[in-house]
């Protein structure tokens, strides 16, 4: 599903330091795949994600998403392929402040060409355990259950790819382990997800773990089929 | 995304930040307010001027004021010297004029039948009074050459006067005393209403000029005289012939000013014009630039917000939003604060016009113009304010924004 060839991206720091977060990344994932990708900070792993989820364009290189050449579309497509293709999900929720989880959630469905969004989020909420809470704002909700609803949002498009950089950076043991079996279970259910990481248990959940270093990958192993206590 | 969903995003993000939205709407509430305020006031005032001068001058007239050099307003005291022979005789020199009548006046009189009183402006005019006024009686009749000759004791009264002195008796035929002299009611003036000072005109007593000055008041200077012109065109030129012959006939040198004043419908429309001009430009500016000001006020405060919303700008982009709808949305959410503002505004502008007017006893205090340009000017302004601070949010690049 996707291909990366050569990728590069480079920054200009302010003093004209020049430095490349990614030093030519090749990387193919297949559709169905859970991935983590992992490494220290500043190993170029949000920067990966960033150009996965065409947040960010990549320096030189070629980003192919099934097969099409994604890195070269125009803004409005490229906010298109986001709305439809990518799911993401954030360390920090990026939730709406003062607004109902329903209304968080519909987000990505008023940035489509959707009629009805009110049944769509409501089953997306329903998919992460959340049909109580539809009228709760994120200040009434615990961290696992807002990232609870953020996965809900990256959803609610049905998207063939989930993004969550650090999605568990921010939460307690016990709601990060419940949160990385949501992920585990949109999987099984044919969901491709990539995970951004740089905890080792969490990115056991994976069944491939691609560890960056200094832009670079340094391994790419695939999980013999393990058991996760 | 759509406009409709555009403008309800817009009102939610309103209501979730709302002291930043009133602080928004202030400028354009206070500016439409006042904008509202002074064109409604202002074309309730204007509306009522035209009607009284109507009234006073009609579109042929002149009016001669003993007193100085003022347009109009009572005339300067101790300068009184205008009689009805001084209007006599320009009227006799000038072939122009076609008909005229002579005013004297008496204030705040008591007026009694039996034993109810009333206060009551009385004047004193000629039996052309009423074709030089274009006002006539109701009921009964008026009085009269014969009658101004002989200072005979008739009286034509206002519904005001009748109403309180009779209540539902017929004035016609009975006696009332204007101070301590009696007099008949020969007639009912028709109705008139307030005049531009707010004065009730129905509230009146119209006696032959030669009674109120000899059996009332015992003076013999007059207040003013209304003199009718055959041709408008003639105007300017019969108040100059006026001019001409009152300063020789009051014996006036070269260097001494008029001791009486000419008022044409001329003059009146020119005043008119620049009463017009204070009122309909030049509050309506001040309230404009309220609004302007209003709007850089929000344009500022809405800078701040992109600034404080950067992540959730980040995230729209994030799920799909593009530069286009940012900016759309930051447009819009700008505009619908200040038009909201300013709906509000026209709402207390026009309480207020209301209340202005009904102390003025104005009528007609609300203009439609008012509220289309107080909403015109505020969208314009309120899309103008967003322009800038929707940039800055469209510009974002999604990557540093999610950071």
């Amino acid at each position: 599903m996707i291909e990366l060839l050569e990728i590069r991206k480079r920054f200009t720091g302010d003093a004209g330091a020049v430095i490349d977060a990614l030093a030519g990344v090749s990387l193919r994932i297949e559709r169905g795949e859970f991935v983590a990708i992992v490494g220290a900070s500043g190993s170029g792993k949000s920067t990966l994600m960033n150009i996965l989820g065409l947040l960010d364009q990549p320096t030189s290189g070629q980003y192919l998403f099934d097969g099409e050449d994604v890195a070269g579309l125009s803004v409005a497509e490229q906010a298109r392929f986001r709305n439809k293709r990518v799911g993401f999900v954030f360390q920090s929720f990026h939730l709406l402040a003062r607004t109902s989880a329903l209304e968080n959630v519909e987000l990505p469905l008023l940035y489509s060409d959707r009629s009805s969004i009110d049944n769509l989020a409501r089953r997306a909420l329903d998919a992460v355990g959340l049909s109580d809470r539809v009228s709760h704002t994120p200040s009434q909700l615990s961290g696992g259950q807002q990232q609870r609803v953020a996965i809900a949002r990256a959803l609610v498009n049905e998207p063939d790819l989930l993004l969550a950089d650090e999605p568990t950076g921010n939460l307690d043991a016990k709601a990060a382990t419940e949160i990385m079996e949501i992920f585990r279970t949109l999987n099984a259910s044919g969901r491709t997800v990539v995970l951004v990481t740089h905890d080792p248990t969490m990115a056991r959940y994976a069944q491939r773990t691609v560890r960056l270093e200094r832009g670079r990958i340094v391994a790419d192993e695939r999980a013999a089929l393990q058991e996760v206590s | 995304m759509n406009t409709k969903r555009l403008v309800s995003q817009s009102v939610r993000a309103m209501a979730r930040y709302k002291l930043r939205t009133a602080f928004m709407m202030l400028g354009s509430f206070i500016g439409v307010a006042a904008l509202t305020l002074t064109m409604s006031v202002g074309q309730g005032v204007r509306a009522k001027m035209l009607v009284t001068i109507r009234q006073v001058l009609g579109d042929q007239s002149i009016l001669v004021a003993g007193g100085g050099s003022r347009m109009m307003g009572s005339p300067r005291a101790g300068a009184a010297r205008l009689t009805v022979d001084d209007i006599a005789a320009v009227a006799k020199d000038i072939p122009a004029i076609d008909g005229w009548d002579p005013q004297a006046e008496l204030s705040g009189t008591s007026v009694r039948y039996g034993d109810v009183t009333a206060t009551a402006r009385i004047t004193g005019q000629s039996e052309r009074w009423s074709r030089v006024w274009g006002r006539g009686v109701s009921r009964g009749e008026s009085f009269d050459a014969a009658a101004v000759a002989s200072s005979a004791r008739v009286a034509l009264i206002g519904e005001t006067v009748a109403r309180t002195l009779f209540s539902d008796q017929d004035p016609i035929d009975a006696e009332i005393r204007i101070g301590a002299v009696p007099v008949r009611v020969v007639g009912i003036l028709e109705r008139f209403g307030n005049d531009m000072h707010g004065m009730d005109r129905d509230n009146e007593i119209i006696v032959p000029i030669s009674t109120l000055m000899r059996r009332l008041t015992n003076a013999d200077a007059i207040n003013a005289a209304k003199l009718l012109v055959k041709d408008p065109a003639l105007e300017e030129e019969t108040a100059a012939e006026i001019k001409r012959v009152l300063r020789l006939r009051h014996a006036l040198d070269k260097d001494q000013p008029d001791d009486f004043t000419v008022v044409t419908s001329l003059d009146a429309q020119k005043m008119m014009q620049m009463i017009q001009r204070v009122l309909v430009v030049y509050l309506p500016l001040v309230g404009g630039i309220a609004l302007v000001v209003g709007g850089v006020v929000a344009a500022t405060l809405m800078l701040a917000s992109v600034n404080e919303r950067t992540s959730e700008i980040g995230l729209r982009r994030a799920v799909g939003a593009r530069p286009e709808d940012i900016r759309r949305q930051f447009v819009i959410e700008t505009a619908a604060i200040i038009i909201v503002g300013a709906l509000v505004g026209i709402l207390l502008g026009y309480a207020g016009a209301q209340a202005v007017a009904s102390r003025l006893k104005l009528d007609g205090a609300f203009s439609w113009t008012a509220v289309l340009v107080s909403l015109a000017a505020a969208t314009i302004v309120g899309l103008l304010a967003g322009v800038l601070p929707a940039r800055r949010a469209a510009q974002l690049h999604p990557a540093d924004a999610l950071r």
